[in-house]
């Protein structure tokens, strides 16, 4: 059973390498993807329900990989990556449907090192194997873009990969100097975090090696200011990869100032919080406006997730419990709603070819089926009421209020900008005259049950948050009591 | 009796040199037999020297006639076993280049075999003299190489731009050791050292001026930035093979004999050059990526990027110089790291080279992973080695070359090296972006499976395997292995 997480990250790996070597034909390849992705699926229940939600870090695997450097594979979960991981397997099953028409074998491969890529960033508590899985998952994305993406997507695809490995390049340099610090304190070497945690840095120290990593994170998620490789990169990526990199590799950057950030510089942090939270305010606007006059669907909704991600940044910044549930609520919300979104959109164009929005429109009159399905997961993006979206923001509204009103205020702010943008966007995109004169279906059957559970899930955490809440609420006072 | 296993390795080469020599003076035999020859004769000497890896050893190569010239230890060993193992590789992946060009006759393999008869010499060379005939022995052979196709303007130019700038720095060396000689009365390292040990800094100029002297050579020869000038139109210049025997074993050949002095002999001196090797070491991580970058022949980005890595490695010396213990097994395993990459990306090229008679810019590399999958892959592999990525060789190799700065204090070097590798994420992923992200109008072409391919696709294997292999499979040397092995290489020379 200690096995389990191991298999989770490396199945779809291991299943890929198999396939890749048997040089095995298309339709064995789409088999083996969506089969290994549904046995992720499975083996992540069988961890959910042995997972002890009062307890720590669990299922825990420490075994030797470089001894002389103090590098081991040690993995384990806890609530926070629980969610994450939990997200991830949850995703996968509807891409491989949505890529079902897809004949370019190396999509295939990518997707399964991918997900092999995010897993093991999410569940490695050692720096150096959170760092290699953290640099691998790039790999695909990088591939992805670059060979099957649209517009200048060469351009891009080296854009978006020079701008994260300069923030992992960053993240290196600490990582290598706290394991150093560690050695000179200790006398051996060790990149474990929860050994890592027990270091007290010198004030000086920590602000630098403390800048290192969110250097890496705030370019992952991306803040406003190190944003330029998002909205081109999600225009000219495929729809597959969009959705990775909105729903999951964005919350990895959360993710990993969560885990890390929290855990190696909790203090430190408290230094960076006025320059975050400042960033991740001007960041809610910045994108709202962004989103606002965009004329692109896809760039339209990188900008969207720029802006909720700023909200996600900001609340895990505010330090109290109602903050910081929301964060991670809304980290797996909007996770579900953006899959969903990004997955419309690739529907869209399927269908038109196009994602301007001024040459579509009147789709409501066609293809009600359609319309509903797109009208609901943007409304969940912006957060309407019965849908998880709006629990999380209200969430983080409410801790942004008890920290100070003018803050409360300013984060109020994106619900409003939000509705702005995804209201007038729907009316000129489903309702008015066609534009188009693209013969256009509804979704047919396969679409529809790819969509229904993250409509269903997402409708679930909107109406009974109560169903989730016990599994990290635990995790979350007892980490703000240890704070506190 | 007991030094004869040690000697025969070398033994080996130089006999397998001679009898090709004689072979090549008729016209019969073929290019393809002649590299059977050469390889049977470096596989011989590699197990040999392989079958004396784990003897205990102490003591000299037959003490009674060569007295302290040539010393036997691990350190020399492993030396030996990379560069037989290096010139293997060289001659199996290039066993279609040989056979697509007809200028390849049987001195040239002679030649190579000659290098590497004076590598070995020099990783066992324990006095000054004969370490600069070693090291002479094995440039002139590699003069010769690069000059090799003499109706090419290019390789003429390589071969003399190289040669007269090599003897010049070779008669520095000459000096060096004279001066060396003057101080201490000694070329032999035994004595030297002795006399380093028993002398303050002040008291030693002339030493210390000589040692610089041979330090002028060393970066020369590995390429440091002001010593650069011939990089990069030499690596070009050269024929293929030749490119990647020099950039992947005679780089490290280089190494073995720096690692001696600076270890051994002037260890406790070392601090003398660590502001003048910062300075260098500065020079040629930025000067090597401007370089690089610049490049639109990947062969030339290849041997502009090879500046950058001999900056990594002194980064790695300077370490040694403040005194960090984990420097020089650093140096050790970076070196093991480079070597496989370079010699993979270098020979890669060369293969393709085989079948193609043009020059490979990057503009050539369009839609490569269309035309050839799998050798783009393991182009793919390579670059990724090179630029440092995680869960390759050359990763963990910057790994400890980084912390060994680290360690020694020298956080700005270990940040500018972290910098660089980059910049170097550019110009190496660059070449995978135009293999996989331009469409080819060209058929596929089928993986053939021949020997030069299996090479190559080893070196991949060994190179993943090395960045990620775990230490729980003992009996294979993974990412724990390699460290190890560098360690005790550096524990023999002590």
């Amino acid at each position: 059973m200690s096995n389990i997480l191991t298999n989770i990250i490396f199945l779809p790996l291991f299943i890929a390498v198999i396939l890749g070597v048997l040089r095995a034909p298309l339709k064995l390849l789409k088999v083996g993807a969506f089969f290994s992705s549904i046995l992720v699926l499975l083996l992540v229940v069988f961890v959910i329900i042995d997972f002890d939600p009062k307890g720590n870090m669990q299922l825990i695997t420490y075994l030797p990989w470089i001894q002389s450097a103090g590098i081991f594979y040690y993995i384990g979960v806890d609530a926070l990556s629980l969610v994450v991981l939990t997200l991830i397997v949850l995703l996968m099953p509807p891409l491989y449907l949505y890529m079902y028409h897809e004949k370019r074998k190396g999509y295939w491969y990518n997707m399964m090192i991918l997900q092999t890529g995010v897993t093991g960033a999410v569940l490695s508590l050692d720096l150096m194997l959170f760092y290699l899985f953290w640099e691998t998952m790039l790999l695909p994305i990088f591939i992805m873009i670059g060979m099957y993406g649209s517009g200048m997507h060469q351009y891009n695809s080296m854009k978006i990969t020079l701008m994260t490995i300069l923030g992992s390049m960053s993240m290196l340099f600490s990582i290598l100097y706290i394991g150093y610090i560690y050695f000179e304190t200790y006398g051996i070497w060790s990149f474990s975090l929860d050994k890592l945690s027990l270091l007290s840095f010198n004030p000086q120290t920590s602000l630098w090696l403390t800048a290192g990593f969110l250097l890496a994170f705030v370019i992952k998620i991306p803040l406003v200011g190190f944003h330029t490789w998002m909205a081109p990169a999600y225009g000219s990526a495929p729809t597959p990869a969009v959705v990775i990199m909105s729903s999951i590799m964005a919350k990895l950057g959360i993710y990993g100032i969560w885990r890390f950030g929290f855990t190696l510089f909790e203090e430190t942090l408290l230094f960076y919080t006025p320059f975050i939270i400042t960033i991740a305010l001007i960041g809610l606007l910045y994108y709202a406006i962004r989103a606002v006059s965009e004329n692109n669907l896809r760039r339209m909704f990188a900008y969207s997730s720029g802006s909720h991600l700023s909200l996600i940044a900001l609340g895990l910044f505010v330090n109290n419990i109602y903050a910081w549930g929301g964060s991670l609520y809304f980290i797996a919300t909007h996770a579900l709603a953006s899959a969903g979104m990004f997955i419309m959109i690739g529907l869209t164009y399927q269908r038109f070819r196009t994602l301007d929005i001024n040459s579509l429109g009147g789709i409501a009159q066609k293809a009600p089926l359609f319309t509903f399905f797109f009208a609901f997961f943007a409304l969940s993006i912006a957060g309407i009421p019965g849908t998880g979206g709006f629990v999380a923001e209200l969430l983080i509204i409410i801790g942004a209020f008890k920290e100070n009103f003018i803050l409360g205020f300013l984060t109020s702010f994106t619900m409003l900008s939000a509705m702005i943008y995804i209201f007038w966007m729907l009316q000129r995109v489903l309702f008015g005259q066609p534009n188009n004169s693209t013969p256009f279906a509804d979704l047919n059957i396969k679409e529809t049950l790819m969509l229904l559970p993250l409509v269903i899930l997402l409708i679930l955490t909107g109406v009974v948050p109560s169903l989730f809440t016990p599994y990290f609420e635990p995790y979350l006072t007892q980490l703000l009591g240890v704070a506190s | 009796m007991n030094s004869l296993i040690y000697i025969l390795p070398m033994i080996s080469v130089l006999a397998g040199a001679f009898v090709l020599m004689l072979l090549g003076a008729k016209s019969i035999t073929k290019t393809k037999t002649f590299n059977l020859i050469t390889v049977g004769f470096l596989i011989v000497a590699f197990t040999l020297e392989y079958s004396t890896l784990f003897l205990e050893r102490e003591g000299y190569l037959y003490e009674n006639i060569f007295a302290h010239v040539f010393i036997i230890d691990k350190f020399a060993t492993i030396f030996n076993l990379m560069f037989t193992s290096g010139a293997i590789l060289t001659l199996l992946i290039n066993n279609d280049y040989f056979k697509s060009r007809h200028y390849f006759t049987g001195e040239y393999f002679a030649l190579i075999l000659f290098s590497i008869f004076g590598m070995m010499m020099l990783a066992h060379a324990h006095e000054l003299l004969t370490a600069f005939i070693a090291l002479e022995t094995a440039s002139l052979s590699v003069y010769a190489l690069v000059g090799y196709h003499q109706n090419k303007k290019v390789s003429s130019e390589a071969m003399l731009k190289y040669m007269i700038l090599g003897s010049l720095t070779g008669a520095f060396f000459i000096l060096g050791t004279a001066l060396i000689y003057g101080a201490t009365g000694s070329t032999s390292f035994d004595i030297i050292a002795l006399y380093v040990e028993n002398h303050q800094l002040k008291d030693m100029t002339l030493l210390v001026v000589g040692a610089t002297l041979l330090m002028v050579t060393i970066l020369f020869k590995i390429g440091a930035v002001p010593f650069h000038a011939w990089v990069v139109d030499v690596y070009h210049g050269a024929p293929y093979p030749i490119t990647m025997f020099m950039a992947s074993t005679f780089k490290i050949a280089i190494f073995a004999i720096a690692l001696r002095l600076y270890i051994i002999d002037f260890s406790s001196i070392n601090y003398f050059w660590t502001e003048m090797l910062q300075v260098i070491t500065i020079l040629t991580l930025i000067g090597g990526s401007l370089i690089a970058i610049n490049q639109k022949v990947v062969k030339r980005m290849l041997a502009g990027s090879s500046i950058v890595h001999s900056g990594y490695l002194l980064i790695g010396i300077s370490s040694i110089g403040i005194g960090s213990d984990l420097a020089a097994p650093a140096i050790m395993f970076y070196l093991i790291a480079y070597f496989l990459s370079s010699a993979g990306s270098f020979g890669i090229l060369s293969f393709i080279a085989s079948q193609n008679k043009q020059e490979m810019t990057y503009e050539d590399f369009k839609g490569f992973a269309h035309r050839r999958p799998y050798l783009a892959l393991i182009m793919s592999v390579f670059m990724l080695s090179l630029a440092g990525f995680p869960s390759t060789i050359g990763f963990l190799g910057k790994f400890y070359i980084f912390t060994s700065a680290i360690d020694s204090g020298q956080i700005l070097l270990a940040g500018l090296g972290i910098l660089t590798a980059f910049i170097s994420v550019y110009y190496y992923f660059k070449l995978i972006a135009m293999m996989y992200f331009y469409p080819s109008d060209k058929v596929v072409q089928k993986f053939s499976i021949d020997i030069s391919t299996i090479m190559i696709a080893f070196i991949a294997l060994l190179i993943i395997w090395g960045g990620i292999g775990t230490s729980l499979l003992s009996f294979l040397p993974g990412a724990n292995g390699f460290i190890e092995i560098a360690k005790e290489a550096i524990v023999s020379l002590k």
